[in-house]
């Protein structure tokens, strides 16, 4: 296997796929809190739902009993998801200290993770903050004048930094000053941002930009190369038209006409027909199709006729190619 | 192999009698190769890897005629020539990649469109696809390429099919210049690849500072590897019937996990194909948790799930296929051989949709009851536009 994954990681793995006893998978049906973090587009995405027991009279005070669990992703992303729960049922928080808890106490319980994994244990502790505000929300917690800041829920908002991931600024700056991530390589295995087309790590406000705003131009690490230019997608070839004695365009209109009035007609006899591909200065691409399409003569047929007609009626100098 | 490492390791450079012998039997092992794609022993020539083979086969034709800068591939070519292609984009060559389409066939009036008479230096298309085993038209994508302007070099990256279907350079593949493969792809050790170059073909070496291989790749030879490579030609070639029996196993494998787990893509099933690759896209499970428990029942099998890479993208090939974003990191490939059993499959066919059920009991977006995706939640929209 590529990663190495501690025995803890794997444990929790093979016991949730298997449904053991125990273990966290599922969904709490009316549940107190309900977060979400990650994407299946992205590649990974946890839907974590608990319950509390509710305290008569101060929700502040309700403690949560039950922990639970979807994740769709990979052998760590299941494996962090398990670890949140136990901590969670382990504990006996409340909501408001269960935010305490952080990714890096998921790789605690996990004994470690792969540095390029580290964003499984992120997207554990975003799920948390994300039913937290979820259960203050139907508790009626007003959790800011509590002095809890969350802010995630507006962070969805803000300019698209990673577009591969859809990853905000605001999340990104949150996240950067968090978890004190210093480098583009360390951005991109807490959070992903950054980890497929990499456009956008020296692009003007991408993440070297950022971090240079937040921790300051000197302390940033700058790129040893000048910045890989993404590969350039196809430019229109240079127009240099000049000089022709007829126009091309116009010579490809008329193959076109010879080709709808007198070839297709011919074709159509026998129940074939002919699409015209390309045309390339003396070069006309076409495509026999219906009846015509797999027949062992096809290719005769387009030098003998079709190439006979336009040579006799545009230019003896064409040629025709089949596709 | 065991003669070259133990009594025969002279160099075959050397003058002394029992160094002829060893210059003799490259001679053989190179006809063993080269009979099986149909080529001209003096033109093959031995290479570390099918990687050095693409390598040397572009930059080696762009060094020969700086003159033409315009190069055509595939989104889906194997990382040893999107690289290169992409290393030539820095130093100012201009690159068309023509789409495939839904099935990973390539688009071939896009192809057609693609080429540029006296400025298209070269063309590089993969024959069989490496995750997906999709073969591409070659015979008729050279010719194309050869009737726009003789002078366009093609090149393909032959790795996944040589062995496994024909291929004859002396035949359909006669307007093929160049072409790469390796030695493990059928049964050789690993280390060991070739390139033919058709006589005239304008190439530069790629490794010099040496005579070997006609001075077109310096460096001693690998003997024993080469005399490996030569006997699992020959066993290639003896074999190639057999595939047809591979074939009816990989359709009997797809057939009844297509029964038994619903949402699942063949990905490359409406195209022309190896008989021995079955890649799968699973809708909501991701690849990377199913090869884990896979392995963990001593299945071996591989997956383009950005879990299983450096990268977090997911494969290449299947987002330029444009597979269902649900099912994009849930890709999974089974690789057959002339030597997997029928056992092997049955053993395959009861696991695995054991474990795509379990993976799916745990995912947010699956609902186990109607075994189908959950309607009661939104699932999100594909993220890049």
């Amino acid at each position: 296997m590529a990663w190495e994954y501690s025995d803890k990681t794997v444990q929790l793995f093979m016991d949730a796929v298997k449904g053991k006893p125990g273990t966290h998978m599922g969904e709490i049906e009316n549940p107190d809190g309900l977060g979400e973090h990650g994407s299946i587009v992205c590649g990974d995405a946890l839907r974590f739902t608990f319950r509390v027991r509710r305290h008569p009279e101060d929700p502040t005070k309700d403690v949560i009993t039950e922990a639970r669990y979807l994740t769709f992703g990979c052998t760590s992303a299941i494996a962090s998801s398990e670890a949140l729960c136990a901590i969670i049922e382990q504990g006996g928080y409340t909501p408001i200290e269960a935010l305490r808890i952080t990714n890096e106490d998921i790789v605690k319980y996990l004994n470690g993770l792969p540095s390029q994994k580290l964003h499984c244990s992120v997207m554990g502790a975003e799920a948390l903050e994300a039913a937290v505000y979820n259960w203050a929300q139907r508790r009626g917690v007003d959790l800011e004048k509590l002095g809890v800041r969350i802010k995630m829920h507006d962070e969805n908002e803000g300019r698209i930094v990673c577009k591969c991931f859809s990853i905000t600024e605001p999340y990104l700056r949150r996240k950067i000053r968090e978890l004190n991530l210093r480098t583009i390589p360390e951005i991109t295995n807490a959070l992903k941002a950054g980890g497929a087309c990499g456009s956008c790590h020296y692009a003007p406000g991408g993440l070297q930009d950022i971090l240079n705003e937040i921790w300051g131009g000197t302390e940033a690490v700058t790129p040893a190369t000048a910045p890989e230019t993404p590969p350039a997608k196809e430019t229109a070839p240079a127009a240099h038209a000049a000089g022709e004695p007829t126009s091309p365009y116009q010579r490809m209109k008329r193959i076109e006409q010879v080709v709808n009035e007198r070839i297709r007609p011919l074709l159509k006899n026998d129940g074939g027909d002919i699409e015209l591909v390309d045309i390339k200065d003396s070069l006309v691409y076409c495509r026999l199709t219906g009846a015509c399409a797999g027949c062992v003569g096809a290719a005769m047929t387009l030098k003998l006729m079709v190439e006979r007609i336009l040579k006799e009626e545009v230019d003896e100098t064409l040629r025709v190619i089949a596709v | 192999m065991r003669p070259f490492l133990e009594d025969l390791y002279f160099n075959p450079s050397s003058m002394y009698a029992p160094a002829a012998r060893v210059a003799r039997a490259i001679a053989e092992a190179r006809k063993d190769v080269a009979a099986l794609i149909g080529a001209n022993p003096s033109r093959l020539f031995f290479t570390g890897c099918a990687t050095e083979s693409n390598n040397w086969a572009i930059f080696g034709a762009a060094r020969a005629r700086p003159e033409r800068r315009h190069i055509v591939t595939s989104p889906v070519e194997h990382p040893s020539v999107r690289e290169v292609c992409r290393e030539l984009v820095r130093e100012g060559y201009e690159v068309t990649e023509v789409p495939v389409d839904r099935e990973g066939r390539l688009d071939m009036n896009a192809y057609v469109r693609a080429l540029r008479p006296g400025r298209t230096l070269l063309v590089t298309l993969m024959h069989a696809n490496n995750e997906t085993g999709v073969i591409f038209p070659i015979e008729g994508l050279s010719r194309i390429a050869k009737e726009t302007d003789p002078d366009i070099l093609f090149h393909t990256d032959a790795t996944q099919s040589v062995g496994k279907i024909p291929v004859n350079l002396a035949g359909e593949f006669h307007q093929v210049d160049l072409l790469s493969f390796s030695g493990h792809k059928l049964h050789a050790p690993k280390g060991v690849g070739a390139l033919y170059i058709r006589q005239g073909a304008p190439v530069r070496p790629f490794l010099i500072g040496g005579h070997q291989e006609q001075g077109q790749r310096a460096g001693t030879e690998n003997t024993a590897h080469i005399m490996a490579f030569g006997a699992a030609a020959q066993l290639a070639q003896r074999h190639m019937a057999d595939e047809t029996a591979v074939r009816a196993r990989r359709d009997r494998l797809q057939r009844e996990l297509a029964a038994r787990i619903p949402m699942m893509e063949i990905n490359g099933g409406g195209a022309p194909r190896l008989p021995n690759t079955l890649n799968l896209a699973v809708h909501f499970v991701e690849g990377e948790a199913m090869l884990y428990q896979l392995d963990a029942h001593g299945i071996c099998a591989s997956s383009g799930s950005a879990c299983t890479s450096g990268s977090l993208e997911p494969s290449h090939v299947l987002t330029a296929m444009k597979v269902p974003f649900t099912a994009r990191h849930g890709s999974i490939r089974f690789s057959l051989s002339r030597y997997t059993t029928d056992e092997e499959i049955d053993y395959v066919i009861e696991v695995f949709p054991r474990i795509v059920a379990a993976l799916r009991r745990i995912c947010p977006y699956w609902d186990v009851a109607k075994n189908a995706p959950r309607t009661d939640i939104e699932i999100p929209r594909e993220a890049r536009a």
